[in-house]
């Protein structure tokens, strides 16, 4: 009789783990203490946001509370947030927002932040807030004192996935051609100059943003901008002020024009990721320096002409200004979820965000909803995972090692998308004018019009 | 219903109340569908002397801040050359395209005329953002179509949108494309109800085609023709999708037109109290231009309607 | 001698005719085929390709574009009717009556196109949310007005000018009711201006994009707003994009082919201008 009871407890409990549903803690937690309540939601397009709308039904079953949502693509879903949340009516409830514009957000005032229910009550202990990979959760935590590093202050917004900045290169391409992968910026820029029109006319090495945005500089510029050694601001007297045209910050610089100009798309000031991507997948460029995730679905079979063809490289270090590859530092993008501070539904919100953030519902994600960059570390360990990501050659390997030196590496401060739109159309110019004498008189400039940009902030 | 009234010839002040005051009840419910736009346009001209700014909780007034700011920026000055650029060199290449087109097809009464009066407005039909998009894929060095048909001739990675010396050149192309189809079809409706008589008298009296053009149909088209360009004007002069789609207002400050700087400084910037100045700027510039061409179309219809008669 | 050079002439303006509507035509042509390439095929081949119909069932079956259509026609259509009914009779009276203030007004409608919808659409959210009109169909309707009332008027006022007051008198004096002399005999008379500006109205009003971007949410979708979603969000769906695109562009195709025969003007009974 004992053993019978035994083993009907063992055969539940795996059953349990099986399905991974109600584990006993949950018993606890009262799922549907907001029962009839509704929510609205604003997400931008993208594959976690797609995770998200697939489970929806599940939530309202689980919960009770009823979930408007809708999403916007990419291109237009800031504009549309900066005007619902101007009008501080609480029309949204819960939205999406990387860590850059959090901080703009957060010093208007437009952020809950989160720690009144972290820690409370109202947050079941199977979420386990210890259980996100600390650079990303970090990323997220910012004190509202512009220069100050994130890590500090309130949680303002909860991770949904992340991207480093790696290379995804082409390994037909570079065999064919007999060229080494690159490890260090100077290797690549050799590549990169090898492969011009390597696959006919228009063909180039490598395939980089170049639109007048943040979106040019934060992935691999600012990477690489980093891994050189140079800062973008740094406090002086109580004061932001521009670093950009330090000696390290322009021989960056110089270094990058020189790549785009002779190893870059002929088209680069037009590219945003969509045609960078086309152009890896279409094998008209031989590799690509951006975030992780665009080279990855380029790899997925059926995605491109060129998928399988492709690997992950890590980041390019200059050997040259004495770097070597514990140096190497990656941008990273934390695509995340807030609660507007407006939101008059904040308990149910809360309940929205600590359920599309479980370890169990990102296992799912991660693993079945390709959302690779996942920002749970039990996740990033479990073998699902592993298993899910095995065909990309190189991508697990890069993912965590990059992992190690990833960080935002932009000064928290709220202009952060004025001074990095002035930084891109600098770095157009350079690239396609012969306005400047030189880089150094154009970061020269450029270190004016930022610390004219950031003057009213107060500091301490 | 008596219509002594109609045609106003009679004097307004012999008139009855009520038959005086009935045209502006005809006009009254479009005046008041759209007069309700008088409102967000003075909040928004508050606005401009305001620091209103989506990253500060409230605003306050700040006198001509943001207007001194603006005209002392080089960004304004870049801002109004690209808006007249680009208004002014796409009208008239637009205008000019769609009266030929239009008489072509006009002449032309053969079975490739009426199939291509259908489908030449079709370019009009895919919303601007999206054609772009596809030209974009056309014109693109690695992949593009065009390229493939440039290499023919012997030119590669023709640069397009991507270098400042043809990018301008480039907008332009795309809205050419899209909006020629606009003044071929006003300017065809237009043609086609000119009256018949005036042609056949200089039928009689044997003026040859280019008199005919010059002495009856250009007069008689004019007041079409002034509609088609009021309306053109006014919308290249905002355009706004052509140039974001393509190139967000790059390389450099090269596209950053008046609409696209108040876009960036407005919604992307958050700066609301001083990107309204920018649209302002534009606002007066349209409204100078249209009251001009507004005067020279009334002179035509005048005109017209004298040559008919 | 003479049948030759006009026979020249009819040759060299078919052959500019062609050259024009190659160059518009052919990016439409552009992105139908597109429509039909896979994802592997849309950069790496031209004309030569394996036509697939898998874009075609992603947008039309596997998402809600048929809503976004819906929400579309509804709105612009609506925009379209409302402009005529308010629009024809204003631009009747802005043509026929001489009254004080005239030219003012006229200026004063046409006034609403001169500012970018950018100005206005921030205040306009905040007065919409106040009112209820956010993200409501009557909402988008209203503010298309602006789109569209401006254009009919104009383009309308200048088609009953052309018509002179002479033919209006005769009918009456013929006893006809003045609904039978507007619908019978000036309709047909302004028929090519009120088809080619309400097409044109509804065409504008369709590619609106700040406006429902703006002021419309979860509720109503119009199909611009949505039509870049088919871009994708990791690599670029082209294909996708270019059914959603023309897909959208159908309903304004069907009204240009419906109101072809009335780009003519139609003949009205008992009178010729002039």
């Amino acid at each position: 009789m004992k053993k019978a009871v035994a083993m009907l407890l063992a055969g539940l409990m795996v059953a349990s783990s099986l399905t991974v549903t109600v584990p006993a803690a949950e018993e606890e937690f009262d799922w549907k203490k907001f029962d009839g309540e509704e929510i609205t939601v604003l997400f931008s397009e993208h594959t976690y946001a797609d995770a998200v709308e697939a489970k929806l039904d599940e939530f309202t079953e689980k919960t009770g509370i009823k979930v408007n949502y809708s999403s916007m693509p990419e291109g237009n879903y800031f504009e549309k947030l900066n005007v619902e949340l101007s009008s501080h009516s609480g029309s949204i409830d819960v939205f999406m927002t990387g860590a850059y514009q959090s901080w703009e957000y957060a010093t208007a005032g437009n952020l809950e932040p989160l720690e009144n229910f972290i820690d409370t009550d109202l947050t079941s202990p199977e979420w386990k807030y210890d259980d996100f990979i600390p650079a990303v959760i970090n990323a997220l935590k910012w004190d509202l004192v512009p220069g100050h590093p994130v890590g500090e202050g309130s949680q303002w917004a909860l991770p949904m996935g992340w991207e480093v900045n790696i290379l995804t290169y082409n390994k037909r391409v570079l065999e064919e051609k007999g060229l080494p992968v690159p490890e260090t910026a100077e290797q690549l820029l050799e590549d990169a100059k090898a492969l011009q029109e390597f696959n006919g006319t228009g063909s180039y090495g490598l395939a980089v943003r170049g639109l007048p945005d943040w979106g040019t500089i934060h992935p691999a510029y600012m990477s690489l901008y980093s891994t050189w050694g140079a800062k973008d601001f740094e406090i002086e007297d109580g004061k932001l002020v521009s670093k950009v045209n330090s000696p390290e910050a322009v021989a960056m610089t110089e270094y990058w024009v020189d790549l785009v100009k002779n190893g870059g798309a002929p088209q680069w000031a037009t590219y945003g990721w969509e045609m960078c991507g086309a152009d890896l997948g279409a094998g008209k460029a031989a590799m690509m320096w951006d975030a992780d995730r665009g080279g990855y679905t380029q790899n997925v079979e059926g995605a491109s002409a060129e998928a399988g063809n492709f690997a992950f490289g890590m980041v390019p270090y200059p050997e040259s200004a004495g770097k070597t590859a514990d140096d190497m530092r990656s941008n990273l993008w934390v695509w995340s979820m807030a609660m507007n501070a407006d939101s008059a539904k904040k308990d149910a919100a809360w309940y929205f965000m600590q359920y599309f953030t479980s370890p169990e519902f990102m296992l799912w994600s991660g693993t079945e909803a390709a959302c690779t960059d996942t920002p749970r570390t039990s996740v990033l360990e479990s073998e699902e995972y592993k298993n899910s990501v095995a065909s990309a050659e190189g991508y697990y390997e890069a993912f965590s090692k990059v992992s190690e030196n990833a960080s935002i590496f932009f000064t928290a401060q709220p202009y952060f998308t004025e001074t990095t739109t002035e930084w891109a159309k600098t770095l157009q110019k350079l690239v396609t004018t012969d306005e400047y004498a030189s880089v150094q008189d154009a970061m020269d400039e450029l270190k004016e019009v930022m610390d004219e940009m950031v003057s009213d902030l107060e500091v301490e | 219903m008596s219509e002594q009234n109609k045609g106003g010839k009679s004097q307004l002040n012999k008139v009855p109340f009520g038959t005086r005051v009935r045209p502006y009840l005809i006009v009254a419910p479009s005046l008041i569908i759209t007069i309700g736009i008088m409102v967000p346009f003075v909040m928004a001209i508050w606005y401009s002397l305001t620091n209103y700014s989506f990253k500060l909780p409230t605003h306050k007034f700040v006198g001509l801040k943001n207007w001194v700011d603006m005209l002392t920026s080089t960004d304004f000055w870049n801002a109004l050359k690209v808006s007249l650029m680009y208004g002014v060199i796409s009208t008239a290449i637009e205008m000019l395209l769609g009266l030929g087109v239009a008489i072509l097809l006009n002449n032309l009464n053969n079975k490739l005329s009426r199939v291509l009066r259908v489908l030449l407005v079709f370019p009009l039909m895919v919303a601007p953002v999206t054609a772009t998009i596809v030209w974009q894929l056309m014109l693109n060095s690695s992949v593009g179509i065009v390229e493939k048909l440039f290499n023919i001739f012997g030119v590669y990675n023709f640069p397009w949108a991507a270098s400042p010396k043809t990018a301008l050149l480039t907008v332009i192309m795309i809205d050419v494309w899209i909006n020629t189809a606009f003044i071929i079809l006003l300017v065809l409706a237009g043609l086609q109800s000119l009256p018949k008589s005036p042609f056949e008298s200089a039928k009689i009296d044997g003026g040859n085609a280019w008199f005919n053009f010059v002495n009856l149909t250009l007069p008689m088209l004019k007041p079409s023709l002034y509609i088609a360009l009021l309306f053109r004007l006014m919308a290249a002069l905002q355009e706004y999708a052509v140039i974001f789609a393509l190139t967000k207002g790059g390389p450099g400050d090269t596209l950053m037109s008046l609409s696209l700087t108040a876009y960036q400084k407005g919604f992307k910037f958050q700066k609301f109290g001083a990107a309204i100045p920018f649209i302002l700027v534009l606002w007066l510039v349209i409204n100078v231009a249209a009251k001009r061409i507004v005067k020279l179309q009334r002179n035509a219809q005048k005109q017209a309607a004298g040559l008919e008669d | 001698m003479k049948t030759g050079k006009q026979r020249a002439l009819n040759i060299l303006m078919n052959v500019l005719l062609i050259i024009y509507a190659i160059f518009a035509l052919f990016p439409l042509v552009w992105m139908i085929l597109i429509s039909f390439k896979s994802d592997t095929e849309v950069f790496t081949t031209t004309f030569i390709f394996h036509p697939t119909l898998s874009n075609y069932q992603q947008v039309l079956l596997r998402s809600d574009y048929a809503r976004y259509i819906r929400d579309s026609l509804i709105v612009s259509g609506g925009a379209v009717l409302v402009s005529i009914i308010v629009g024809v009779p204003a631009a009747y009276a802005l043509a026929r009556y001489n009254f004080a203030r005239k030219e003012e007004l006229a200026f004063q409608i046409l006034s609403y196109k001169f500012a970018p919808e950018i100005l206005v659409v921030l205040p306009l959210f905040m007065i919409y949310q106040k009112l209820g009109l956010y993200d409501s169909y009557i909402g988008l309707i209203w503010v298309y007005q602006l789109i569209s009332l401006p254009l009919l008027i104009w383009v309308v006022r200048g088609y009953f000018e052309d018509i002179s007051v002479e033919i209006e008198y005769a009918a009456q004096v013929d006893g006809y009711s003045w609904y039978q002399i507007f619908f019978k005999m000036l309709v047909p008379l302004i028929k090519p201006g009120l088809v080619s500006s309400a097409l044109l109205a509804f065409i504008f009003a369709w590619n609106s994009f700040t406006f429902p971007l703006i002021l419309a949410s979860s509720k109503v979708y119009p199909v611009t707003v949505a039509i870049t979603k088919y871009l994708g969000t990791d690599s670029a769906h082209y294909g996708q994009l270019a059914v959603a695109a023309t897909v959208s562009a159908i309903p304004a195709m069907v009204f240009a082919l419906c109101i072809q025969k009335h780009l003519v003007r139609g003949l009205s009974f008992g009178a010729v201008k002039g």
